[in-house]
């Protein structure tokens, strides 16, 4: 059994407003996350962050399970995991969906669920007064999830309907085309939502889902995660009586990974709609890793080089006015992923000229490092962005969320923002040179109809 | 349920919360205090104390919307909006002013909507001053350029003619609605206007209808969290520097009686149909009816809940969508928000039933179930089982609203817009609801709700044979892949052959191209 636990006070905003005053140079990595945390490993291997932090009578309950789009690995079953998300709603013996529906409206719960990449998250908002009543559910339907084949292949209809509400978003379909172009053997190929032919394909696989939850949704591989209005003692006692007999026994899939990309890939995709061409390129870029400072460097270069105080922006955005929104990031995945630079062209002849100004733009970072000033605007943004968002026990589980099904602990965050404080000028530029390859790129141009 | 994420999102947390998050709320158990009122520098204030809050929200409150449009100019007020939020001012081009608020993590934003507009941003407390500054300066100096108004007009133009009219056909199927209850009144057309009002808009009429409305006997000032007294003080007085004027006043908003179910069809080639039906209701926050009429609402199609009874017939049943939901105030952008939004106040609500994109072949079949539904309602009223359950429900979910210290000031401006006073309207909504009984929410219903008069609109591909089946009320039989109980095959013959009820002639197609055009 690993426990950890931090001594910080419960500062609240209080804690907020310290933490935002201090210096950069003095913010030491232990500090950054302004609220108290409890983290521990039960036996069975779920791991449990608790962050008491006050909230109005409120708190946010969340179940990471750290299995995603990542994770479908069969030919023919990507979106399963969405599609399971779906399925986590159809109740168990003790508490049929009908029950477990009625207790959660009675209780005026919030509650909704989202699969990603890599893991998928349930969470719902609720008054801590009701903790052990959802804490009952919650536990039993992660254990004993029960469903028949007919309701089974009832929610694949809602599945299918989810899909084609996307579609109709250009940039859902060039995101999917994307994805699909710039990965050959890694299911990060596929989006969370899956290819259309395996969704209706999806009411076969009673059987398969029976399978993937036994594998997959254990507690070797989940985090529970509570935020608000909470007493560490009692409230792990209670964990530790409904989650303490759940099985472990996760299965860890055998994910292919990517082999190097050698040459830059190139795809038009088409939108049946009307709409402005949509430019989005697609650098490779390693795994996520908090100590990792050149992804940090590359983190903040996607700010500096596209951000809108950036040269580009305001040339094609504010003076040219030859697109009409210029976006970019990098991704948190568990696996090397992609760094996303997209942008809507206002005309269609200006497409490839979009292009070398985002070329000419990279490579003037290659050739001339930022300043030390125009560096440290960006990390005290992030800083402040950050931090002013954390102010609402909700707003701190969703903000936690990803980071702790990548990482798989919280102290993640102070990791990553000390290494993000450390980054230099000269590591932007080795940023640029090192992931802003263009033979390391997809470029998709999507194009819709006239 | 999907998301996507990434690192850098995750770090820049205004962007990301905009773009991404499920907004998750609650009532904050911070000390704090409220009082609306004024001084006698004349600009009436909202505040909202948080002492423990380290940000300050500032929320300026126009009361001008889209129904201030000139004839033939729809899309003015959002575009005069924008210019003040997103263009430069005397002092500062606007790359100056997204540079100095780049490493405060501040901007400020204009959300303008029917009835009403609010300029909004937040900023940390060791940042006020340069925030103010700037954000005072947007309000009362507003350079006008030609370089912004052509890029600001540009990008709404596009929001017209490529996004609302193809990129999202389900805000596509609710604004046609509006448009189509409201036709020929200011109501009708889209915050963002027409195709043809934006195309005529000059910079000159931007900086008439500036001159209108932005003025210091139409705005009132909000501000939330850790502010002080001299801040109150500098803005008011900052404020009053706009020119006197006229309030923008109300604008005469009268459609025409619904006769029979009408229908349009928006056809979209290629598009699976998305359907929302309504028709006008006269109820307002505060009243008493109006809450009533909430617990009824909530039972029959509380907004992305799996208790919404819409949502249990229509998709947990049947499969047949993603979600069926029903609404008696305004939800712009449902499919991306969890919780209701601030700031969309308006005097002219509808009833609205959200039938989320299915397959244009199930189409009719869910427009039925959806039909029926209300009319059972209507009927039969609400169970006492239902009532005491959506009664429990709201008792605490109505406290996930607002869970920010910009949330309740939100709030609170909405209150002002309805003239509600005191504690406000949630904490009006938990006095009330305990004492509400099942006799007034059924009398709320009869009052308010019927099947008989409402329009209905569709956005589809098959628009030719959808009009067919509408027009000669055809049977919509309906099969599944999966098998189903006796009792629920029972019921679809029952809501295959539910009355349409088209009124003769009431049915009319418009392409999308056309739509919003003028």
């Amino acid at each position: 059994m690993n426990i950890s636990f931090s001594c910080r006070a419960i500062l609240g905003l209080s804690a907020l407003a310290l933490t935002l005053s201090m210096p950069t140079a003095l913010q030491a990595q232990e500090r950054f996350f302004p609220y108290e945390s409890h983290s521990e490993t039960l036996d069975n291997g779920l791991s449990v962050v608790l962050i008491p932090m006050e909230s109005g009578g409120l708190l946010s309950y969340w179940t990471l399970v750290r299995t995603g789009a990542r994770d479908e690995v069969e030919p023919g079953r990507t979106g399963f995991a969405h599609f399971f998300e779906h399925m986590m709603f159809r109740g168990t013996e003790k508490y049929p969906a009908e029950k477990f529906n009625e207790i959660i409206t009675r209780i005026g719960a919030s509650s909704n669920a989202y699969t990603t990449d890599d893991f998928t998250a349930y969470h719902l908002d609720i008054a801590a007064g009701d903790l052990e009543t959802v804490m009952d559910l919650e536990s039993d339907r992660f254990q004993n999830l029960s469903y028949s084949k007919a309701v089974f292949q009832t929610e694949a209809g809602a599945v299918y309907g989810e899909y084609r509400k996307n579609r109709a978003s250009p940039f859902f379909t060039i995101y999917e085309g994307m994805r699909q172009a710039a990965f050959d053997e890694h299911t990060y190929g596929h989006t969370a939502m899956g290819y259309v032919q395996d969704i209706q394909g999806m009411p076969q696989l009673f059987d398969y889902s029976l399978g993937f939850f036994d594998r997959f949704y254990r507690p070797d591989n989940s985090i529970l995660m509570i935020v608000g209005d909470l007493e560490v003692g009692p409230t792990m006692e209670m964990i530790k009586k409904y989650y303490g007999s759940w099985k472990s026994g996760y299965q860890s899939p055998e994910i292919t990974p990517e082999p190097e990309q050698k040459a830059e890939r190139r795809i038009e995709v088409s939108y049946e709609g009307s709409s402005l061409p949509i430019v989005w390129l697609a650098y490779k870029s390693p795994a996520f890793d908090p100590a990792d400072k050149s992804l940090a460097a590359a983190d903040l270069l996607c700010d500096l080089a596209f951000g809108e105080t950036s040269t580009l922006y305001n040339k094609l955005v504010l003076e040219e006015q030859l697109v009409e929104l210029l976006d970019s990031g990098t991704n948190m995945n568990r696996d090397p992923s992609v760094i996303d630079v997209y942008t809507r062209v206002k005309d269609p002849a200006n497409v490839e000229r979009v292009l070398q100004e985002i070329d000419q733009a990279i490579a003037a970072i290659v050739e001339n490092p930022p300043s030390a000033e125009e560096l440290e605007k960006v990390q005290k943004r992030r800083k402040y962005s950050f931090l002013m968002a954390l102010d609402a026990a909700s707003n701190v589980a969703s903000m936690m969320a990803r980071i702790l099904a990548v990482s798989g602990e919280l102290k993640t965050v102070d990791t990553y923002f000390t290494t993000m404080s450390e980054v230099a000028p000269e590591d932007i530029q080795e940023a640029a040179r090192t992931y802003f390859d263009s033979q390391r790129r997809t470029v998709a141009v999507l194009k819709g109809a006239q | 349920m999907k998301r996507f994420e990434n690192l850098s999102r995750w770090v820049s947390a205004p962007l990301w919360l905009a773009l991404l998050a499920v907004v998750l709320t609650a009532c904050g158990g911070t000390k704090e205090s409220g009082d609306t009122g004024s001084t006698p520098a004349g600009v009436p204030t909202v505040l909202l104390e948080v002492p423990t809050d380290p940000t300050v929200s500032f929320s300026l409150w126009f009361k001008f919307g889209s129904i201030h449009d000139p004839s033939g100019k729809e899309g003015l007020a959002a575009l005069t909006g924008s210019m003040v939020a997103a263009g430069a001012t005397e002092k500062h081009s606007y790359p100056e002013i997204l540079d100095k608020l780049y490493p405060l993590a501040s901007s400020y934003e204009v959300r303008v909507d029917k009835e009403m507009t609010t300029l909004t941003g937040r900023a940390h407390v060791d940042n006020l001053e340069l925030f103010v500054e700037l954000l005072t300066d947007a309000v009362l100096s507003p350079a006008f350029e030609q370089g912004d108004f052509d890029r600001l007009k540009s990008n709404q133009l596009n929001s017209l003619k490529t996004q609302l009219r193809f990129a999202d056909d389900e805000e596509l199927g609710k604004a046609a609605l509006r448009d189509f209850i409201y036709r020929d009144t200011a109501n009708a057309h889209p915050v963002a206007g027409t195709v043809a009002g934006v195309e005529s808009l000059t910079l000159e009429d931007v900086k008439q209808f500036y001159q209108r409305h932005f003025n210091k006997n139409n705005v009132t000032l909000g501000l939330g969290g850790g502010f002080d007294q001299a801040l109150v003080e500098r803005m008011q007085a900052s404020l009053a520097q706009l020119p006197d004027g006229e309030p923008s006043g109300s604008v005469a908003i009268e459609p025409a009686a619904i006769e029979g179910r009408r229908v349009r069809l928006v056809q979209k080639p290629g598009a699976d149909a998305s359907i929302s039906f309504g028709f006008p209701i006269d109820l307002k926050r505060g009243e008493r009816e109006l809450y009533a009429l909430w617990v009824a609402n909530s039972w029959l199609g509380e907004h992305r809940n799996t208790s919404s009874h819409l949502f249990q017939v229509i998709r947990e049943l049947r499969g047949l969508n993603y979600g069926d939901y029903s609404y008696i105030e305004a939800f712009p952008e449902g499919g991306r928000r969890q919780m209701p939004p601030v700031n969309v106040a308006r005097r002219h609500q509808i009833f609205e039933v959200w039938i989320r994109t299915l397959p244009n072949a199930q189409a009719i079949f869910a427009l039925r179930a959806a039909l029926r539904e209300v009319d059972k309602l209507v009927q039969d009223g609400m169970s006492e089982d239902d009532f005491e359950l959506t009664r429990s429900f709201m008792t605490k979910y109505h406290l996930h609203f607002a869970p920010t210290t910009e949330n309740r000031l939100g709030y609170r401006i909405d209150d002002s817009f309805y003239g509600i006073e005191g504690k406000g309207h949630l904490a009006r909504f938990a006095e009330v609801l305990p004492t509400l009984t099942l006799e007034e929410v059924n009398a709320a219903i009869r009052k308010h709700w019927q099947v008989d008069r409402l329009k209905i609109a569709i956005v589809t591909g098959e628009a030719e044979a959808l009009e067919q089946t509408l027009a000669q009320n055809e049977p919509t039989p309906i099969s599944y892949e999966s098998p189903k109980s006796p009792e629920i095959l029972e019921e679809d013959k029952e809501i295959s052959t539910y009355p349409l009820g088209i009124a003769e002639g009431g049915i009319e197609t418009v392409a999308v191209e056309d739509i919003f055009q003028e």
